[in-house]
């Protein structure tokens, strides 16, 4: 469903775009001008990152086809795409009584995905410098082709394998967690988070499916190998006044783009200005990423709450998933006995 | 089944990344595309919770009983920073529900539209909330 929106926004794009804008502009034309800015320091003298903020946009992941290799969107281009995806109420080219209707639910009030680019950047993939995650190596190919054969789904997304049982849904919907880069990616809403520090320890509170990355900045090392967790293991450091994040010891249980236990992240998290902070993330796996890649990510201020997601006990989605099929099953069955031989 | 479930994987695979659309679970696998349905009734309760709000409607019958459903809406965080509050849909509101029944039989729907019985969408709201009027968003004055 969200491949075909994908394709949905990059035709929107283009049409709103036209070609001729496109092949005119080159190079990095349009890039924002460096603009200096100083960070404030916290009472104990780190710099403070602290504040609630989203990282909802509407920047496409990788960059589109049709921007000729950009870098960056002109303004105009921008002013466009948020025009449109301001006037979006998500009614747009549905047609009742298919699956892609019913997968998106409802009109844009309940959705929560931006109206934003918030950088010029034609993508959130800055390196490689295509703009597209690189490919996969043929170890992580041929590790793909055989995951239907595991015991637990890995996927991480809206969508499971099967419906035999809860182990054959993604632990997104397992209300488990959607994962380390995921979890501080943006998706269709929720897209918040709050930021807590005090000396020693960086705090990061995600509201989507809840919880609280805790980060030591005070030198500690990783905790030994054998221990695997599903956010990894965190240690942190100030470089200047960005705060660098090296996550390991993933477990094996989830899966980021194909990669799982073998994933290692280097986040670099810095104000950029009195009510934005730029995240960078480098991510490297050689058992499933031909080359490491980088995704930059803007987190604007938002001076507003958060809320508990308390997940599981409202989680009527997962039984009305199974007992549906159950249910089909059951119609099947007995649709088979009464049928003549 | 083996290529449709690799099919599925890769899909979950590209998904998993954080291209900006996912919703918290499949309304595919929990609604069915071949039974859609129109339901009239009026707010009994609505469950304020993650990962999904559930109205819950009281519908009459053409025999006069009434029959309770559960209509599955968005996240209960993005409506309380649109401004809903519980208040916004008190007990006894008459809405229309146009959506997809549960494919596990049972009285749950999800609220493709909502409408207010005069006519106007829940929740559309372009300007202002769009939250049933209360007098307090400035589209209203």
């Amino acid at each position: 469903m969200r491949d075909k929106n994908l394709v949905l926004f990059v035709a929107l794009v283009s049409v709103l775009l036209g070609p001729s804008t496109l092949i005119a502009q080159n190079g990095s034309a349009g890039a924002p001008p460096a603009k200096p800015y100083t960070t404030p320091k916290t009472p104990w003298g780190e710099p403070d990152l602290q504040g609630t903020f989203s990282n909802r946009t509407i920047t496409p992941f990788e960059r589109p086809a049709n921007v000729n290799g950009r870098e960056f969107f002109t303004p105009e281009e921008v002013a466009a795409m948020e025009k449109a995806a301001a006037s979006r109420n998500g009614d747009e080219g549905r047609n009742k009584g298919t699956r892609g209707d019913v997968e998106r639910a409802y009109n844009d009030f309940w959705w929560d995905r931006g109206t934003k680019v918030t950088t010029l950047r034609t993508s959130m993939v800055v390196d490689p410098p295509d703009g597209k995650v690189p490919p996969l190596t043929e170890e992580a190919r041929k590790r793909q082709a055989d995951e239907a054969k595991r015991p637990a789904f890995r996927g991480a997304g809206a969508n499971g394998r099967g419906t035999d049982s809860w182990l054959d849904r993604s632990t997104f919907e397992r209300c488990i967690t959607r994962g380390l880069p995921s979890a501080m990616s943006p998706t269709a809403y929720n897209n918040n988070y709050r930021i807590t520090q005090s000396p020693g320890f960086v705090a990061i509170q995600i509201e989507m499916l809840g919880g609280t990355r805790v980060i030591p900045t005070d030198g500690r090392q990783h905790v030994n190998s054998s221990i695997r967790q599903w956010m990894g293991n965190s240690t942190g450091r100030w470089e200047g006044d960005t705060l660098v994040v090296e996550t390991t010891n993933f477990t094996d249980k989830i899966l980021y783009r194909g990669a799982a236990e073998n994933l290692q992240l280097v986040e670099r998290i810095k104000r950029v200005g009195p009510d934005e902070i730029e995240y960078r993330v480098t991510i490297t796996d050689p058992t499933t990423f031909t080359r490491p890649w980088t995704l930059v990510i803007p987190y604007v201020n938002t001076g507003e709450d958060m809320f508990e997601y308390a997940c599981h006990e409202g989680n009527y989605g997962m039984e009305g998933i199974l007992s549906g099929a159950r249910e089909e099953e059951r119609k099947a069955a007995e649709a088979k006995k009464g049928s003549p031989q | 089944m083996g290529i449709k479930r690799y099919g599925v994987l890769l899909g979950a695979l590209l998904l998993a990344s954080g291209a900006a659309l996912g919703a918290h679970h499949s309304f595919a696998a929990e609604f069915d595309a071949n039974q859609p349905i129109q339901l009239r009734g009026t707010i009994a309760k609505v469950e304020w919770i993650n990962p999904h709000t559930w109205i819950h409607l009281d519908v009459k019958k053409p025999d006069g009983s009434t029959e309770r459903w559960m209509i599955e809406g968005g996240t209960p965080n993005t409506l309380l920073r649109r401004g809903l509050t519980k208040a916004s849909l008190p007990e006894g509101t008459e809405i229309l529900v146009d959506g997809y029944k549960a494919k596990n039989g049972t009285n749950r729907a999800n609220g493709r539209d909502l409408t207010l019985t005069d006519g106007r969408k829940l929740f559309m709201g372009s300007s202002g909330t769009g939250a049933p009027r209360d007098g307090k968003d400035a589209s209203e004055k």
